[in-house]
């Protein structure tokens, strides 16, 4: 049994969510779900974090190394992940209740779409890969389609679900090119194979394309990202939460993972290879997204394309693995953790500002909010201040390193174009804390009141302490995400 | 490659005429004389009634992804009890989480009422 | 003769293609649905194909198993939203999803 430690944290949600299953139907849904929910989460963090920082395990059978890495890479993003879905849970908890739509279901497919997204960081093999992003996209397609008697969170999931399936089949489609043109399915045989020059080239560049397009896709690069607005809005917001957290982090997760094991070859990095295709996405990403979200009335509508350019920073920070592996891994990953924290602080006031009867979603909702409950207020100010790289938060030390490391990698260009889009980006950030403080809100309209829940607040102070302990003692957690990077590169 | 396949292909031919020959021939040789009795579509005898598209219960829908979904997982058993023998306890252990993790997803779906044709 | 990869790469890239215009044509979500089911059928296909090439493991084979097993899963949640949809919209046209738009 002792082999099994290293994939312990993943043996323990699926535990968790059959348990929770279980207990669901059992106790006819008077069990406090959101609550064991969270602690299973918490725990499986926990078990991540304490491999983390011990010494590397040895002896690993190889039934799980060749599917599964035990590194310090997958550790990472386990904690990441874990984190990032109690956080949903916890949000989950007081939305769903608030708004009379808790079901035992909801929080068994968080549990699982968690799995699949550790399964994802950790996938060695573009097999478990394949398993583990599935597993993840389904439990998130029910996600986004949980609200069934609402015409917009229906809308939102077909639409979600149409273009994600369709992501997938050419994701495979790729896949099996790849599997055809070297002969196996592991990420390190792939890339051995392909740098001996055993692999017909044009076959791999084809795949390799396609392979890009699939995980675009995920992490909503443009042209790929015409699901995410519509997604983003239409899903309950502890939907939206956990999507702009684990999905982000598990498909960036992988995608780094696999150029850099993968195709981290001369061939596949050359002209015209993957990081030249990156710096393309993640120019149009950036660009579109924070243009877009600028024109928007509705703040989940103006986060989805917020976190769209989010991917485009993210995107340029993959580009620059190609030439400075240890630096920009270690930046994208610690930027995930930080957008991670400030994305789920954003949304969970944004819950927190609703309550029956009235959700808070537009701009307009949120007029005086600010005034009238300064801990509404104090909660938004952090995490939007976080998502725009205002020093000292996590966001700015994300967006710092991000950018050093693509300046190192000679693409000053691509660094000066980000850090004019992130200007942009300051502007309808910016207009959040306007209308929370110096707008009142319109006579006779409806105006959201918080609600009370201990969940949220419990998110959100979780929340908000990692937002500033990163951005405060930025060090410590890069050096865990060098460690992590460390793993990957060897 | 057409050498290796000729009979297939001669046989696909042949096929194909003498279908489309046969209904070619009766529609020319039978006689024709259509009359409102014969008009409307048979149905074993009595009056049709009814628009052509029933609409079926939702309840089909909920069967039949049930049974799609833990039909496939059998593909994962056949390969099993083919290599039965060679993968010994540790494959028999693994396929009876396999199992009992199906069983658990039975459990919640029988309770949940997914079952019941009834309600 | 034998049929080589070639031909198998063809009729596998083929019918990719016919589901990938398939779904990018039609307005109707079961349509579109079947569609991604062609798309999926054409790569386990492929990677059938390619393990008669690459001898030495089953690895398209048992990549293929998994396809076949996702794909279900796939259409199992695929249905059970259209369902959800059917019954808001009474269609099954995704023309008619246009609330979400500013």
């Amino acid at each position: 049994m002792m082999e099994l430690l290293p994939v312990a944290s993943l043996l323990m949600l699926v535990s968790a969510g059959l348990a929770i299953m279980l207990l669901d139907v059992f106790t006819k849904g008077r069990a406090e779900l959101p609550f064991v929910t969270t602690i299973a989460l918490l725990a499986a963090a926990a078990i991540s974090a304490a491999a983390l920082f011990a010494p590397a395990p040895t002896d690993v059978p190889a039934f799980i190394t060749d599917y599964l890495s035990v590194d310090k890479y997958g550790l990472f993003f386990d904690v990441v992940i874990a984190l990032g879905a109690a956080l949903a849970s916890l949000l989950a908890g007081g939305y769903l209740r608030e708004h009379g739509l808790e079901r035992g279901e909801y929080y068994v497919l968080i549990l699982f779409s968690a799995l699949g997204a550790m399964v994802m960081a950790r996938a060695v093999d573009l097999l478990t890969l394949f398993v583990g992003l599935e597993t993840l996209s389904l439990g998130v397609y029910s996600l986004v389609g949980y609200r069934r008697t609402s015409a917009r969170a229906t809308e939102a999931a077909v639409k979600y679900f149409l273009l994600g399936s369709f992501a997938s089949a050419i994701f495979l489609f790729g896949a099996a090119l790849i599997y055809g043109a070297t002969g196996h399915t592991g990420f390190r045989s792939i890339g051995e194979v392909i740098a001996a020059g055993h692999a017909p080239v044009m076959l791999v560049l084809l795949g390799l394309a396609m392979l890009v397009a699939g995980l675009g896709f995920k992490v909503s690069a443009v042209p790929f990202h015409m699901w995410t607005p519509d997604a983003y809005e239409g899903a309950p917001t502890s939907t939206t939460a956990f999507m702009s957290v684990v999905v982000k982090s598990a498909a960036f997760a992988v995608f780094l993972r696999l150029l850099a094991v993968g195709f981290g070859d001369e061939l596949s990095r050359g002209a015209g290879g993957w990081p030249a295709l990156l710096t393309i996405l993640a120019a149009v990403t950036m660009v579109y997204g924070n243009l877009a979200a600028v024109a928007q009335s509705s703040v989940k509508r103006m986060l989805a394309y917020s976190s769209i350019a989010h991917a485009g920073y993210l995107l340029l920070g993959l580009a620059a693995v190609g030439t400075k592996p240890a630096e920009a891994t270690s930046a994208v990953l610690y930027y995930l953790a930080a957008y991670t924290v400030s994305n789920a602080l954003v949304l969970g006031a944004l819950i927190w500002s609703g309550s029956h009867g009235k959700e808070a979603t537009s701009y307009a909702d949120l007029a005086g909010l600010g005034r009238r409950h300064p801990a509404v207020g104090a909660a938004f100010l952090v995490g939007v201040l976080s998502l725009m790289g205002f020093p000292p938060t996590a966001g700015f030390f994300g967006k710092w390193y991000v950018f050093s490391a693509a300046v190192q990698a000679d693409m000053v260009g691509m660094t000066i174009l980000a850090v004019l889009s992130s200007a942009v980006g300051a502007f309808y950030y910016l207009k959040v804390l306007v209308y929370l403080y110096m707008k009142s809100p319109e006579e006779g309209a409806p105006v959201a009141v918080p609600m009370k829940s201990s969940y949220v607040v419990f998110a959100l102070v979780l929340a908000a302490y990692f937002v500033m302990k990163m951005g405060l003692t930025p060090a410590r957690y890069l050096d865990a995400a060098l460690a992590a990077a460390s793993g990957l590169i060897g | 490659m057409f050498a290796v396949y000729l009979p297939v292909f001669i046989m696909l031919g042949v096929a194909t005429l003498v279908a489309v020959g046969m209904f070619t021939a009766t529609s020319l040789a039978g006689p024709k004389n259509m009359t409102a009795e014969k008009a409307i579509p048979y149905e074993s005898g009595s009056e049709t009634t009814g628009a052509n598209h029933i609409r079926m219960s939702i309840k089909f829908y909920l069967t039949a992804i049930l049974f799609v979904v833990f039909d496939i997982e059998a593909v994962f058993l056949y390969p099993w009890a083919a290599m039965f023998r060679s993968l010994g306890w540790v494959g028999f252990v693994e396929m009876l989480l396999f199992i009992v993790i199906l069983g658990v997803t039975l459990i919640y779906a029988w309770k949940k009422g997914a079952l019941e044709w009834e309600s | 003769m034998d049929v080589g990869i070639g031909e198998y790469l063809a009729l596998c890239s083929i019918l990719f293609g016919i589901g990938a215009i398939g779904f990018l044509t039609r307005r109707n979500m079961l349509i579109q649905l079947m569609t991604i089911e062609i798309m999926l059928n054409s790569v386990v296909f492929m990677l059938l194909a390619f393990n008669r090439v690459h001898t030495g493991s089953q690895a398209g084979q048992v990549f293929g198993f998994f396809v076949i097993a996702v794909a279900a899963a796939e259409a199992a949640v695929g249905l059970a939203i259209l369902i959800s949809y059917f019954r808001i919209k009474n269609s099954v046209e995704t023309d008619k999803a246009d609330l979400l738009k500013h």
